[in-house]
């Protein structure tokens, strides 16, 4: 496999150089640094961000309807990702932090015509913790090559609340699926292993992704993980999981997805890690929607609020 | 191949073989419920996108890993595999349905010839170390029968289409003649999805088929159905 290449789909992109800024000059390698703890009073600050371009942070916002959140909106000086980009975003909570981190405007792949564009992004959730990653939706432009990896570190008795929209091109301009290759490759972990895993693998050009049982008449993709892995035995006895089970969470978040526009239903994920809900719509907003009111329930039973108006515009 | 392997082959692929798939629709009952499936056209295009995007890329990855780790008798690379499938099969009711198949193809084989990797691995089950999918426990029966990965794979695809074709048949307007060209139409599909999955590691099992996933969760809380998935 070429050197950086994080896919046997991508050995051939990797071999293509780029005519303008190559891969790794300044602004082509973004990275992002958060740590969110609980201070002594209970509240979360981000104690620890360091950002490289194109990604910027400002503060931590407090607008929550949970008194101890902090909420953080990563956004770009770059008008999208383009060719030869390699982002990496980490983020961890520790120490009881309970965090909520998105991003302020969508994600727009660019057009591409040499390499390609690939982002990893980590998060760690310590024990206690709860962090919510939920970035806006993924556009993808003609001739758009990107891949994405994503890997949540979950501690026993975490919840991690992670969220992800494709939208596969400009849908008002009549725009869909005429963007290369998108991969995406998500895997959650506890200590002991591999608690599961989800590829999203498009190649509209060799699979028709409008096939039945795939996307069908569909165009925009969504899901929504609550990941929300059991406190381990070994605690001591007095702590025990008072958190809904997956299983109950699941018919709780389904039935506030059942009646969305979009087609949207939950599932209880393997090895009891959570929940998942896939919607599938015609448009972002349908399945952002459809994701938004899951979310909102998930959070109003593992946080004990419902979800804030976001703070973007 | 010997004839006692051509001979469990076919004791294999029967419809016959009472492990319980005929309780299973993989979510068939609901595309049906839902009128996406109308007539045998709509349950051809349907399959063959199963094949294509579920069955292939999963339970024919972790069939033929399992297949080749049995053959080195790695009972704990036997279960890696396991658990990977199960880790992909991100739907309640599919894990709920491959474990069901799975333990009573596994029951059933260990009361005909219970020796060596597949009375190992029965215990394993038993006590709940292994989740006993059933692309698995094919693999180590296959195997055990002298029946070659490929074989096992082809044998694999025929069982899952036909246990399809059962189902929306009890449901949908749908004569045996039609029945018998859906599948005979469907030969080149299994085909290439037995192919495509030799080229994968166990690491690769990467099923994608978010309506599917979506229509199966709506079965869970269907109020009328006839199948468990």
């Amino acid at each position: 496999m070429a050197a950086d290449a994080p896919h046997p789909a991508f050995e051939g992109y990797a071999t293509e150089t780029v005519p303008q800024a190559s891969v790794g000059a300044p602004g082509k390698d973004g990275r992002l640094e958060l740590t969110f703890a609980a201070d002594e009073a209970g509240r979360t600050q981000l104690v620890r961000d360091f950002a490289q371009a194109p990604f910027h942070v400002g503060r931590a916002l407090d607008h929550d309807l949970h008194p101890d959140v902090a909420t953080v909106y990563i956004q770009s000086s770059t008008g999208g990702v383009a060719q030869g980009d390699r982002h990496s975003v980490e983020i961890s909570a520790s120490e009881g932090a309970i965090a909520h981190v998105s991003t302020a405007s969508r994600t727009r792949v660019l057009s591409m015509e040499h390499n390609y564009a690939a982002a990893s992004v980590s998060l760690d959730i310590d024990r206690g913790s709860y962090l919510e990653y939920l970035p806006e939706p993924t556009v993808f432009n003609t001739d758009a090559r990107y891949h994405q990896d994503v890997t949540l570190r979950v501690a026993p008795g975490s919840c991690a609340v992670f969220g992800d929209v494709v939208v596969p091109g400009r849908l008002a301009c009549d725009e869909h699926f005429e963007f290369e290759r998108y991969v995406s490759q998500l895997r959650v972990q506890d200590g002991a292993g591999l608690l599961f895993a989800d590829t999203t693998d498009l190649h509209p050009a060799q699979d028709d992704p409008t096939a039945p049982g795939v996307l069908d008449e569909f165009a925009v993709y969504g899901s929504l993980y609550v990941v929300v892995p059991a406190a381990s035995s070994s605690d001591e006895s007095s702590v025990t999981d008072e958190r809904p089970k997956p299983a109950s969470l699941s018919d709780a978040l389904h039935k506030r997805v059942a009646d969305c526009e979009a087609r949207a239903g939950a599932t209880a994920l393997p090895n009891d890690a959570g929940v998942l809900v896939r919607a599938l719509g015609h448009s972002a907003d349908s399945v952002t929607d459809a994701l938004d009111n899951a979310w909102n329930r998930a959070r109003t039973d593992l946080l004990g609020v419902s979800a804030p108006d976001p703070r973007k515009y | 191949m010997s004839d006692a392997a051509a001979l469990a082959e076919l004791r294999l692929a029967d419809s016959f073989l009472p492990i319980g798939t005929d309780s299973l629709s993989y979510g068939v009952e609901q595309f049906l419920a839902t009128d996406r499936v109308t007539d045998a056209d709509d349950l051809r295009a349907l399959l063959e996108s199963y094949l294509r995007n579920q069955f292939g890329p999963g339970d024919l990855v972790a069939l033929r890993a399992a297949h080749a780790r049995a053959s080195e008798n790695n009972l704990v690379a036997v279960m890696e595999t396991d658990y990977r499938l199960a880790a992909v099969t991100l739907t309640a009711e599919f894990r709920e349905s491959s474990t069901l198949a799975g333990e009573r193809l596994l029951a059933l084989q260990s009361d005909l010839r219970g020796d060596g990797l597949v009375e190992e691995y029965a215990e394993l089950v038993d006590i709940g170390d292994a989740p006993g999918n059933h692309a698995v426990i094919l693999g180590i029966v296959t195997e055990h029968e002298g029946i070659s990965a490929r074989d096992a794979c082809l044998l694999a695809c025929h069982g899952f289409v036909t246990g399809l074709l059962g189902a929306a048949q009890r449901l949908l307007r749908l004569g045996h003649t039609d029945v018998q060209r859906v599948l005979d139409d469907l030969h080149p599909a299994m085909i290439v999805a037995v192919e495509d999955s030799a080229d994968r590691a166990p690491e690769e099992m990467t099923p994608f088929a978010p309506l599917v996933e979506t229509l199966s969760s709506e079965h869970e809380r269907a109020d009328r159905r006839l199948f468990r998935s």
